[in-house]
Protein backbone atom coordinates (compact mmCIF):
# COMPACT_ATOMS: atom_id res chain seq x y z
CA UNK A 1 0.00 0.00 0.00
CA UNK A 2 2.70 2.44 1.03
CA UNK A 3 4.71 1.52 -2.01
CA UNK A 4 1.69 2.18 -4.20
CA UNK A 5 1.08 5.65 -2.75
CA UNK A 6 4.76 6.51 -3.15
CA UNK A 7 4.60 5.41 -6.71
CA UNK A 8 1.41 7.45 -7.31
CA UNK A 9 2.88 10.59 -5.69
CA UNK A 10 6.04 10.16 -7.73
CA UNK A 11 4.22 9.90 -11.03
CA UNK A 12 1.92 12.85 -10.27
CA UNK A 13 4.99 14.91 -9.37
CA UNK A 14 6.71 13.89 -12.55
CA UNK A 15 3.59 14.73 -14.55
CA UNK A 16 3.41 18.21 -12.98
CA UNK A 17 7.07 18.89 -13.69
CA UNK A 18 6.65 17.71 -17.28
CA UNK A 19 3.55 19.87 -17.71
CA UNK A 20 5.39 22.91 -16.33
CA UNK A 21 8.36 22.37 -18.63
CA UNK A 22 6.07 21.86 -21.62
CA UNK A 23 4.08 25.01 -20.76
CA UNK A 24 7.30 27.00 -20.30
CA UNK A 25 8.36 25.91 -23.74
CA UNK A 26 4.99 26.75 -25.30
CA UNK A 27 4.54 30.09 -23.53
CA UNK A 28 8.16 31.20 -24.01
CA UNK A 29 9.68 30.93 -20.53
CA UNK A 30 8.86 29.89 -16.96
CA UNK A 31 8.14 33.56 -16.21
CA UNK A 32 5.40 33.50 -18.85
CA UNK A 33 3.80 30.45 -17.26
CA UNK A 34 3.74 32.31 -13.96
CA UNK A 35 2.28 35.38 -15.71
CA UNK A 36 -0.35 33.29 -17.39
CA UNK A 37 -1.42 31.60 -14.16
CA UNK A 38 -1.18 34.71 -11.99
CA UNK A 39 -2.59 37.38 -14.32
CA UNK A 40 -4.19 35.95 -17.43
CA UNK A 41 -6.36 33.13 -16.11
CA UNK A 42 -8.16 35.21 -13.44
CA UNK A 43 -9.06 37.88 -16.00
CA UNK A 44 -9.88 35.85 -19.07
CA UNK A 45 -13.51 34.86 -19.30
CA UNK A 46 -15.63 33.64 -22.14
CA UNK A 47 -18.58 35.61 -20.81
CA UNK A 48 -22.24 34.84 -21.21
CA UNK A 49 -22.99 37.00 -24.25
CA UNK A 50 -24.14 35.18 -27.35
CA UNK A 51 -25.01 36.31 -30.82
CA UNK A 52 -28.56 37.64 -30.45
CA UNK A 53 -28.10 38.75 -26.80
CA UNK A 54 -28.97 42.31 -25.93
CA UNK A 55 -25.72 44.24 -25.97
CA UNK A 56 -24.95 45.42 -22.43
CA UNK A 57 -24.45 49.10 -21.82
CA UNK A 58 -21.57 50.65 -19.93
CA UNK A 59 -20.50 54.18 -19.19
CA UNK A 60 -17.17 55.09 -20.71
CA UNK A 61 -14.81 58.00 -20.16
CA UNK A 62 -13.62 60.19 -23.02
CA UNK A 63 -9.95 60.72 -23.87
CA UNK A 64 -10.07 64.01 -21.96
CA UNK A 65 -10.40 61.87 -18.81
CA UNK A 66 -13.52 63.67 -17.54
CA UNK A 67 -16.36 63.49 -20.07
CA UNK A 68 -18.66 60.48 -20.13
CA UNK A 69 -20.77 58.69 -22.67
CA UNK A 70 -22.61 55.39 -22.91
CA UNK A 71 -22.04 52.59 -25.38
CA UNK A 72 -25.81 52.66 -25.97
CA UNK A 73 -25.59 56.21 -27.29
CA UNK A 74 -23.53 54.91 -30.17
CA UNK A 75 -25.88 52.12 -31.24
CA UNK A 76 -29.12 52.10 -33.18
CA UNK A 77 -28.48 54.00 -36.38
CA UNK A 78 -25.81 51.71 -37.81
CA UNK A 79 -23.94 48.61 -36.70
CA UNK A 80 -21.35 49.37 -34.02
CA UNK A 81 -17.99 47.64 -34.14
CA UNK A 82 -16.66 47.47 -30.58
CA UNK A 83 -12.93 46.90 -30.28
CA UNK A 84 -11.63 46.20 -26.77
CA UNK A 85 -7.94 46.30 -26.02
CA UNK A 86 -5.03 47.91 -24.19
CA UNK A 87 -1.64 49.35 -25.13
CA UNK A 88 0.62 46.59 -23.84
CA UNK B 1 -4.16 47.10 -34.49
CA UNK B 2 -3.28 48.05 -38.05
CA UNK B 3 -5.87 45.61 -39.35
CA UNK B 4 -8.62 47.20 -37.25
CA UNK B 5 -7.65 50.63 -38.53
CA UNK B 6 -7.85 49.34 -42.09
CA UNK B 7 -11.31 47.86 -41.45
CA UNK B 8 -12.35 51.21 -40.00
CA UNK B 9 -11.12 53.07 -43.07
CA UNK B 10 -12.89 50.60 -45.36
CA UNK B 11 -16.26 50.55 -43.59
CA UNK B 12 -16.59 53.79 -41.62
CA UNK B 13 -19.17 55.02 -44.13
CA UNK B 14 -21.38 52.05 -43.29
CA UNK B 15 -20.80 51.28 -39.63
CA UNK B 16 -19.81 53.07 -36.43
CA UNK B 17 -16.70 52.06 -34.55
CA UNK B 18 -15.68 52.41 -30.94
CA UNK B 19 -12.46 51.35 -29.31
CA UNK B 20 -12.71 50.66 -25.59
CA UNK B 21 -9.49 50.87 -23.62
CA UNK B 22 -9.51 48.27 -20.82
CA UNK B 23 -7.02 47.24 -18.12
CA UNK B 24 -3.51 46.67 -19.39
CA UNK B 25 -2.57 43.17 -20.43
CA UNK B 26 1.21 43.33 -19.87
CA UNK B 27 2.08 46.15 -17.50
CA UNK B 28 5.54 46.41 -15.97
CA UNK B 29 4.23 45.49 -12.51
CA UNK B 30 2.43 42.37 -13.72
CA UNK B 31 3.23 40.14 -16.65
CA UNK B 32 5.53 42.26 -18.77
CA UNK B 33 6.84 40.65 -21.93
CA UNK B 34 10.06 41.12 -23.83
CA UNK B 35 8.11 42.54 -26.75
CA UNK B 36 6.89 45.39 -24.51
CA UNK B 37 10.46 46.49 -23.90
CA UNK B 38 11.36 46.13 -27.56
CA UNK B 39 8.33 48.19 -28.61
CA UNK B 40 8.92 50.70 -25.81
CA UNK B 41 5.47 50.11 -24.34
CA UNK B 42 6.26 50.00 -20.65
CA UNK B 43 3.56 51.10 -18.25
CA UNK B 44 2.55 50.06 -14.77
CA UNK B 45 -1.04 48.92 -14.35
CA UNK B 46 -3.02 52.16 -13.95
CA UNK B 47 -4.43 52.62 -10.45
CA UNK B 48 -6.38 55.78 -11.19
CA UNK B 49 -8.54 56.97 -14.04
CA UNK B 50 -6.03 59.76 -14.72
CA UNK B 51 -3.28 57.19 -15.28
CA UNK B 52 -5.53 55.15 -17.51
CA UNK B 53 -6.49 58.20 -19.57
CA UNK B 54 -2.81 59.18 -19.87
CA UNK B 55 -1.87 55.80 -21.37
CA UNK B 56 -4.88 55.91 -23.70
CA UNK B 57 -3.71 59.30 -24.93
CA UNK B 58 -0.15 58.05 -25.42
CA UNK B 59 -1.58 55.24 -27.52
CA UNK B 60 -3.85 57.35 -29.73
CA UNK B 61 -1.14 59.95 -30.26
CA UNK B 62 1.65 57.55 -31.02
CA UNK B 63 -0.30 55.74 -33.70
CA UNK B 64 -2.49 58.67 -34.76
CA UNK B 65 -5.25 56.18 -33.95
CA UNK B 66 -8.33 57.26 -35.89
CA UNK B 67 -11.15 55.24 -34.26
CA UNK B 68 -13.57 56.85 -31.80
CA UNK B 69 -12.24 56.07 -28.36
CA UNK B 70 -13.64 55.39 -24.92
CA UNK B 71 -11.96 54.42 -21.66
CA UNK B 72 -13.35 51.80 -19.31
CA UNK B 73 -13.55 53.36 -15.86
CA UNK B 74 -11.81 51.93 -12.81
CA UNK B 75 -14.77 49.68 -11.99
CA UNK B 76 -14.00 47.87 -15.28
CA UNK B 77 -17.73 47.86 -16.02
CA UNK B 78 -17.41 47.58 -19.80
CA UNK B 79 -14.73 44.92 -19.53
CA UNK B 80 -16.86 42.87 -17.15
CA UNK B 81 -20.03 43.25 -19.21
CA UNK B 82 -18.29 42.07 -22.37
CA UNK B 83 -15.70 39.69 -20.90
CA UNK B 84 -13.31 41.65 -23.05
CA UNK B 85 -9.84 41.35 -21.52
CA UNK B 86 -7.24 41.27 -22.96
CA UNK B 87 -8.71 42.03 -26.36
CA UNK B 88 -11.94 41.21 -28.12
CA UNK B 89 -14.22 42.44 -30.89
CA UNK B 90 -18.01 42.57 -30.95
CA UNK B 91 -20.45 43.96 -33.49
CA UNK B 92 -23.77 45.30 -32.23
CA UNK B 93 -26.51 45.54 -34.84
CA UNK B 94 -29.07 48.33 -35.24
CA UNK B 95 -31.52 46.59 -32.91
CA UNK B 96 -28.96 46.66 -30.10
CA UNK B 97 -28.18 42.96 -30.16
CA UNK B 98 -24.87 41.19 -30.49
CA UNK B 99 -24.42 40.35 -34.17
CA UNK B 100 -20.83 39.16 -33.97
CA UNK B 101 -18.99 37.90 -30.93
CA UNK B 102 -15.26 37.63 -31.42
CA UNK B 103 -13.02 35.28 -29.51
CA UNK B 104 -10.71 36.24 -26.67
CA UNK B 105 -7.27 37.53 -27.57
CA UNK B 106 -4.56 37.04 -28.29
CA UNK B 107 -5.15 33.66 -29.90
CA UNK B 108 -8.81 34.03 -30.86
CA UNK B 109 -8.75 37.74 -31.60
CA UNK B 110 -9.55 37.79 -35.30
CA UNK B 111 -10.31 41.15 -36.91
CA UNK B 112 -10.66 39.29 -40.22
CA UNK B 113 -13.91 37.78 -38.91
CA UNK B 114 -15.33 41.23 -38.18
CA UNK B 115 -14.26 42.27 -41.65
CA UNK B 116 -16.12 39.27 -43.09
CA UNK B 117 -19.28 40.30 -41.26
CA UNK B 118 -19.05 43.79 -42.69
CA UNK B 119 -18.15 42.49 -46.13
CA UNK B 120 -21.20 40.20 -46.16
CA UNK B 121 -23.38 43.23 -45.58
CA UNK B 122 -21.63 46.00 -47.44
CA UNK B 123 -19.43 44.22 -49.94
CA UNK B 124 -15.77 43.30 -49.76
CA UNK B 125 -13.09 45.95 -50.01
CA UNK B 126 -10.02 44.68 -51.79
CA UNK B 127 -6.49 45.87 -51.16
CA UNK B 128 -4.57 44.46 -54.05
CA UNK B 129 -2.03 47.24 -54.12
CA UNK B 130 -1.06 46.67 -50.51
CA UNK B 131 1.74 44.37 -49.44
CA UNK B 132 0.59 41.22 -47.68
CA UNK B 133 1.94 42.33 -44.31
CA UNK B 134 -0.17 45.49 -44.25
CA UNK B 135 -3.31 43.66 -45.30
CA UNK B 136 -3.05 41.17 -42.48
Amino acid sequence: MRRLSKWAAGSIGLLLVTAFVALSFLAGSPKDVYGMLRYALPHMHRGTLQVGSDAPDARLVGLDGTSHFHIRERTGARPLVLVFGSFT
Amino acid sequence: MGDVVQIYEDYKNHADFLTVYVREAHPTDEWQMKSNVKDDVCYAQPKTLEQRAAIANDFTKRFKYPLPFGIDDMSNAANDAYAAWPERIYIIDESGRIAYRGGIGPFNYKPAEAREWLAARYGAVKHEAQPAAAAK
